[in-house]
This record gives structure tokens, C-alpha cells and sequence, in this order.
């Protein structure tokens, strides 16, 4: 009873996901292109966002190198996205590193298992336009080696809490943004709006950026936050927020304090927002640059993405690397004392 | 229905002033009493939501900046029905607090704790869904208006299904996991906790926070809390980030730090 | 060669769940040198983020019984998807192909999750049929 039921669910998810053409896509647009669509209205009227929205891509954010086109036929996406299914539900090697990992696909943690917006685009950057980060400047190199110092001081990544990465640590992960990027399993968004705010809860890790729609002046230049401080206002059927504020301790991309976003949301279908993301740092970049990511209606719930209150992960790792290098140390004694 | 309390109780609790008898908070755009904004408790329950004296701090070296200031409670007929057993592991909890509060090493606060701690709670309301925003941890409660389903897991924050009745916002809340405290001072439940709690303006700065507990396993019979919520009313109230984990990353880990090689 | 900052290496991490840096972080709490199998009952499946855990009672040689605590995925999918904390039945058999923890404790994580018969735990079906290929 327990398992099959759930594995014929398994099958015909997957079956009638591929049946459908590419898993998990819908058809929408692939450009911000505007059409016949207005959005409905809030009881306050502003553009209706709300609902559950997933960032999910397989589109990386430069154009791969040896690719020259702005867009892919339909045919190359279907076949790249078909491949990269297949890899991911396929099994790893037994005793290699991929391996020693619980295996996505029966979680539903496959980025083909999720809801994808259909996007022909070779990048997600629209502008430069050979789809590329612009080059760092020497301001940007000047702190990238400043920041690399310092974490090497930090010690190895095993050494302690605080040389760890940020999602192993829980603290945050990138689809809060801004801007939101995607992330391998749960990119889910819940947008609900109220008067004069707009809230954009990214699932992992529980993170609820309220944006006010209102004309407030920009944060003062001494309060400094992760994720920023947004402030937006609606321009016709797009919500302009803009960010600044930002700590710089998840830089985006090599950035800095600096750092300013403007993102655009404009719902151009039932179920597709196209989200564009404008990053201006003159302390990094010599131009700003903008990429767009569209959002594809997904649906609930946003489970309590509890991180830090369920990490036994990082605790278990730190154990274990202690352990070892006491055993190491051991072992070392044992040598000498012969 | 506050002031009916107020009057029917021998209770030490403040009862709130008459004027929730004769407001009646404006509509917002959905047609409903109007919840949105910040709202924060102005009270000690985050220390002990029983009537208690001041008292020292459990930390030396902050002196009286962390000595616990006094309160009258804001527990209806002041003391929490805890069974024997539950007692028991209640003083357990408080004489242990410094290293048992899960909120001392920034775990999601709970219902209702959440709603009383020292930092503002944002509540957005829409349709389908009322979200109430802690500043503390970056706590989320979604309160699901529509299509309400039991909880599909246990969570720290639990599963809250809500729906108005008049001006009351009626939020029920289950799926505990069991982990979370009431307050500073070891007052606790299990997972088998049911939270009600029913929110309604009072004025035009003010709402009525009324939480009904109840927990077989721990209290003798439900029991209640009742106090009001402030409006935080600056220009361009907020919330900020209150992202502590890494504040307490080596109160957690810190013995697993490798240490310089001799 | 750009130098690797920490926002590089966590939008590593988690754009494709698959990166060397994710397994690194699982290789170095479980040792890829000690695969395990075990066969036991569950007793809980803890629903919980980042990562689920389920606890399965295991029988060694001499007879006694030990739970063991093996890591699984987030639930939060499988939770759209329909599967509540009722979903798995308690005292149901459940075979664990994974690896040991380094630490030697009662712990492993679960690469796949067996039901009798063999078949993988929620969604892990057969592989989905390959599209035709792009034309030349």
C-alpha cells in the first residue's frame, strides 16, 4: 500500500509531463513582448500579481561560450531540456561523490519536475548584448582578491560555521535577491498584495521582501541589509522596484556596497510574469546590466522552509571533520611513537 | 467581547478600556476590518506572560539592562493549568532557560510568541491569504482564508487557517512541532498544541489580541491570553532585517571550531 | 581565471543541484568509501527542512533494535504534490542504498528509497521517455 499507489502517481506525473512535450513548461511568451492581455485588478486596483510563481530555467545567465544567437530554435530547447531530464532522473555512479546525496528525482526536486516558463533566449542578460557580465573593473579585481583573502583567513570550509557557504549555514540563498535568481529545487515565489505593498516571499529561506509602493525617500546611507532596502511604484501594468542599501555580504556577482537594482514585473499572461532585473554598481561595472527571467505560474503551498532550525547538516560536518582530524592526529602519534 | 471578559474576571490582567465597544475599523478594498500595518506588543509577556516580579538577569556581565522587568500577565486568571507532570518540566525549563529557550539561538518564535516579542509584526492582507510578517528571524505566517486544509507537516510557526466572523479576524492554528516556548521564562506546550487567536481593532491605533490555548498533553483545560497590539505609526514604519543567525553561530558551533595546530 | 568569491560559489551550489560544491558539502558528512544497505521499519519521517530525515528501525545481528536517522530531501515538493506527514505508514518496510556517516554514529544518507517490492519512493519512476532529437 505505501508504495505503490505513490509510484504510479511517481509515473504518471512524469508520463503525462513528457507526453505534454517539454516537462514541465507551459506555452507563454518568450519575449516581454506586449499583447492582448491586461492583468485583472486587486481590490485596491493595482496589476493582480498575486499568486505562486516559480523563477525555475534551464537558461543560464551568460550566453554558453561557441554560442552567437540571441534565441534558440524551439527544437534546441526541447532537445537540451529532454537531455538535461534525463540526466538528472538517470543514477549516479555508485562510490563517487554525486552519488552521496539523497537522489532529487524522488523528492520532485528535479529542475524538470518543476514549472518553467517557456524561454527561448541562449541568456538571461538582454543587454549587454552579447548576452555577458561586462567585464570587472579594476575597482571590482581590487575587491574580488581583497575578498578571497579574507576568506582564505577564514580558514578551510569545514573549519568552522562561519567559513562555510551561506545556504550551508542558512543564512540565506539567492532566490531572495535582489535580484531573484533561481535555484536548483523549491524556486517558488508567493506574491500577495495589499494596499500601498507589494510582498515577493521567496521559499527558501522564508524570505519576505515587502516593498512599499509609496514615495519614501531612499533608506539612509547607515542602515545596511542583506537583501537590501526596495522601495517600488507602479508604471501602467509594471511594478518598478528599486533597491539599495545592500551590505555586500552575499554580494551578487562580485558587487558592492553600491550596488543598485531596478527590477521590472509585468504580468503578460495568466500565468506568466516577465521579470527583468537591472544591476548598477559602478564600484564593479563600467555599465549597468539587465537581464530577464519570466516568472511561470506554479502553485502552492510555500512549506516553512525552516533552515537553520533543521540544519543537522552543518553540525554533523563539523563533527565529522573534527573527528577526523583527531583520528589523523592519532594516527600521527601511533607513527612517531615507533 | 474583551470588555465582557474584563467585567466577568477576577482577574489581575489589564482589562482593555471600553472604546472597543464603539469602533468599528474601516473596510479595506477587500471589504473586511482593515488588519494591515505594524503592530507590536508594548508589555513584559515576552519575559513571562504570568504576573511576575522584576527580577535579576541570567546574564552577569548586562546587569540591568537584561533583569527582568515586572509584569501583571496576560494570562487570563493569571495562572497557566499546567498539569502536574507539566509543572514540573515547565521550572525545569525556567531554571534552565539560558540554555534551553530556543529563541536564544534564533529558532522561528512560534504562535504566539511571535506576536509579543519586542520587534514589529507586519500583517498583509488579501483575499485568499493574510500574511503576518515577524521582524524577529524574518518569521512568515501565511493564514490561509480559502480552501482551508489540515497541516500537511509540523512546522515552527504552524498551519493557520483563518476566517472572519463580524469584526474578528478568527485564526486557528495546529501542526506544531512542539519545540517552541510562550515566553523567556520556560512556559511551553507540545506538538499537540491548538492556538486560536482572534484579532479585532479596538481603535484606530490599537487591536485586540485575544489567544485561546489548548494542549491535552500539558494543561489541565484551555486557557487564555488576552493584550492589545500598538500600531507603530512612525512615516515609513518598517520592518528590517533581523537576520540572526549569524549571531549565534558560535554560541552554536563555536565548540566545533578547529583549533591552531601545536 | 576569475577569483572565486563566496556569491559565485553559493549561486554554484544551488543553480543546478548537482554541482561538485552541494555533494562536497554531503561527502564530507558521509563517507563515499562506506556504502550502506539496510532494510528496517520506519518509526517517523521528519518533514523538515533544509533536508527530511527518516527514522528506521533497524535489527543488528545479535537482535537488537536501533533507529537509525537517514538524510533525505526538502519536502516541500512532494507537500504540492499531495504528500502529508500521513502519506508514509509507520511500520512499513523500507530498504536505505546510501552511505554511512563519518562519524560512526546510527547515521546515512539515502541515495534511493526502496519500498517492498523494490519500487523508489515517491516520484522516483522511471526515468522520463527522451524527446526526439533537434533536427540537423
Amino acid at each position: 500500500m505505501l508504495g505503490r499507489t505513490l509510484v504510479t502517481f511517481g509515473r504518471t506525473v512524469v508520463l503525462a509531463a513528457a507526453v505534454a512535450g517539454v516537462p514541465g513548461v507551459a506555452a507563454g511568451q518568450s519575449t516581454g513582448a506586449a499583447q492582448d492581455y491586461t492583468a485583472p485588478r486587486t481590490p485596491d486596483g493595482q496589476p493582480d500579481l498575486q499568486g505562486f510563481w516559480s523563477n525555475q530555467t534551464y537558461t543560464s545567465l551568460e550566453r554558453p561560450d561557441g554560442v552567437t544567437a540571441a534565441y534558440y530554435t524551439p527544437e534546441e530547447v526541447a532537445a537540451r531540456v529532454s537531455g538535461a531530464a534525463m540526466r538528472e532522473s538517470s543514477q549516479t555512479v555508485p562510490g563517487t561523490i554525486p552519488d552521496v546525496h539523497y537522489d532529487f528525482t524522488q523528492f520532485g526536486l528535479d529542475r524538470s519536475q518543476s514549472p518553467r516558463a517557456e524561454n527561448l533566449r541562449t541568456s538571461l542578460i538582454v543587454d549587454p548584448s552579447d548576452g555577458k557580465i561586462p567585464p570587472v573593473n579594476a575597482e571590482g579585481q581590487r575587491r574580488a582578491a581583497e575578498r578571497a583573502d579574507a576568506q582564505e583567513r577564514l580558514g578551510g570550509r569545514w573549519d568552522s560555521a562561519e567559513s562555510n557557504q551561506l545556504d550551508d549555514r542558512c543564512i540565506m540563498m539567492v532566490p531572495a535577491g535582489p535580484p531573484m535568481m533561481n535555484s536548483g529545487y523549491n524556486s517558488n515565489y508567493h506574491i500577495v498584495q495589499a494596499p500601498g505593498y507589494v510582498m515577493i516571499l521567496a521559499e527558501m529561506i522564508h524570505d519576505a521582501r515587502v516593498v512599499p509602493l509609496d514615495d519614501r525617500d531612499a533608506p539612509a546611507a547607515g542602515l545596511s541589509q542583506w537583501v537590501g532596502l526596495s522601495r517600488g511604484h507602479w508604471e501602467g501594468e509594471t511594478l518598478v522596484v528599486e533597491s539599495s542599501n545592500f551590505n555586500a555580504k552575499n554580494p551578487f556577482r562580485g558587487s558592492s556596497e553600491r550596488m543598485t537594482v531596478t527590477e521590472r514585473f509585468t504580468r503578460v499572461a495568466d500565468d506568466r510574469i516577465d521579470y527583468r532585473f537591472t544591476v548598477n554598481d559602478p564600484g564593479t561595472w563600467d555599465q549597468p546590466w539587465t537581464a530577464e527571467m519570466p516568472m511561470q505560474r506554479s502553485r502552492g503551498p510555500l512549506f516553512e522552509f525552516a533552515c537553520h532550525e533543521g540544519n543537522y547538516g552543518l553540525y554533523n560536518t563539523l563533527v565529522g571533520a573534527r573527528l577526523e582530524e583527531q583520528q589523523a592526529a592519532e594516527a600521527a602519534e601511533q607513527v612517531r611513537g615507533r | 467581547m474583551a470588555v465582557t471578559l474584563a467585567v466577568s474576571c477576577v482577574a489581575a490582567t489589564v482589562p482593555m478600556s471600553a472604546q472597543t465597544a464603539d469602533y468599528r475599523a474601516p473596510r479595506g478594498p477587500d471589504g473586511n476590518p482593515d488588519l494591515n500595518g505594524l503592530w507590536q506588543a508594548l508589555n513584559s509577556a515576552h519575559w513571562d506572560v504570568e504576573p511576575h516580579g522584576a527580577g535579576p538577569s541570567v546574564v552577569r556581565d548586562l546587569g540591568a539592562l537584561s533583569a527582568v522587568p515586572a509584569g501583571l500577565g496576560v494570562v487570563v486568571d493569571d495562572v497557566i493549568p499546567y498539569t502536574a507532570d507539566a509543572l514540573v518540566q515547565r521550572d525545569e525549563n525556567r531554571a534552565n532557560r539560558l540554555r534551553r529557550d530556543p529563541a536564544i539561538k534564533c529558532y522561528l518564535p512560534g504562535v504566539p510568541r511571535g506576536m509579543y516579542m519586542p520587534f514589529p509584526v507586519q500583517i498583509l492582507q488579501s483575499q485568499q491569504h493574510i500574511m503576518i510578517l515577524h521582524e524577529f528571524a524574518g518569521a512568515v505566517r501565511t493564514v490561509y482564508m480559502d480552501d482551508h486544509v489540515p497541516a500537511p507537516a509540523d512546522s515552527w510557526m504552524g498551519w493557520s487557517n483563518g476566517h472572519w466572523e463580524g469584526e474578528t479576524l478568527v485564526i486557528d492554528t495546529t501542526g506544531f512541532n512542539g519545540m517552541t516556548w510562550f515566553d523567556r521564562s520556560g512556559n511551553f506546550h507540545s506538538e499537540a498544541l491548538h492556538v486560536v487567536e482572534r484579532l479585532t481593532r479596538r481603535s484606530p491605533e490599537t487591536l485586540s489580541y485575544e489567544v485561546t490555548i489548548e494542549d491535552p498533553n500539558v494543561f489541565t483545560r484551555p486557557w487564555t491570553m488576552q493584550m492589545p497590539l500598538y500600531r507603530r505609526v512612525e512615516e515609513n514604519a518598517q520592518l528590517l532585517e533581523f537576520r540572526c543567525v549569524e549571531f549565534v553561530e558560535d554560541l552554536i558551533y563555536g565548540h566545533l571550531r578547529k583549533q591552531p595546530q601545536e | 581565471m576569475r577569483a572565486v568569491t563566496c556569491a559565485t560559489v553559493a549561486i554554484g551550489v544551488l543553480l543546478m543541484g548537482t554541482s561538485a560544491s552541494t555533494h562536497h558539502a554531503f561527502s564530507a558528512e558521509f563517507d563515499v568509501a562506506k556504502p550502506l544497505e539496510l532494510t528496517g521499519t520506519l518509526v517517523k519521517w521528519e518533514m523538515i527542512n533544509p533536508h527530511s530525515w527518516f527514522h528506521i528501525d533497524i535489527e543488528d545481528d545479535a537482535g537488537a533494535v536501533v533507529t537509525w536517522r537517514i538524510e533525505g530531501g526538502s519536502p516541500n515538493e512532494l507537500i504540492r504534490n499531495g504528500v502529508t506527514k500521513n502519506t508514509l505508514t509507520i511500520g512499513s518496510e523500507l530498504t536505505i542504498e546510501g552511505y554511512y556517516a563519518k562519524d560512526g554514529s546510527a547515521k546515512g544518507v539515502g541515495r534511493n528509497f526502496l519500498v517492498a517490492g523494490g519500487e523508489r519512493l515517491f516520484l522516483g519512476g522511471s526515468a522520463p521517455p527522451v524527446a526526439p532529437a533537434a533536427p540537423e
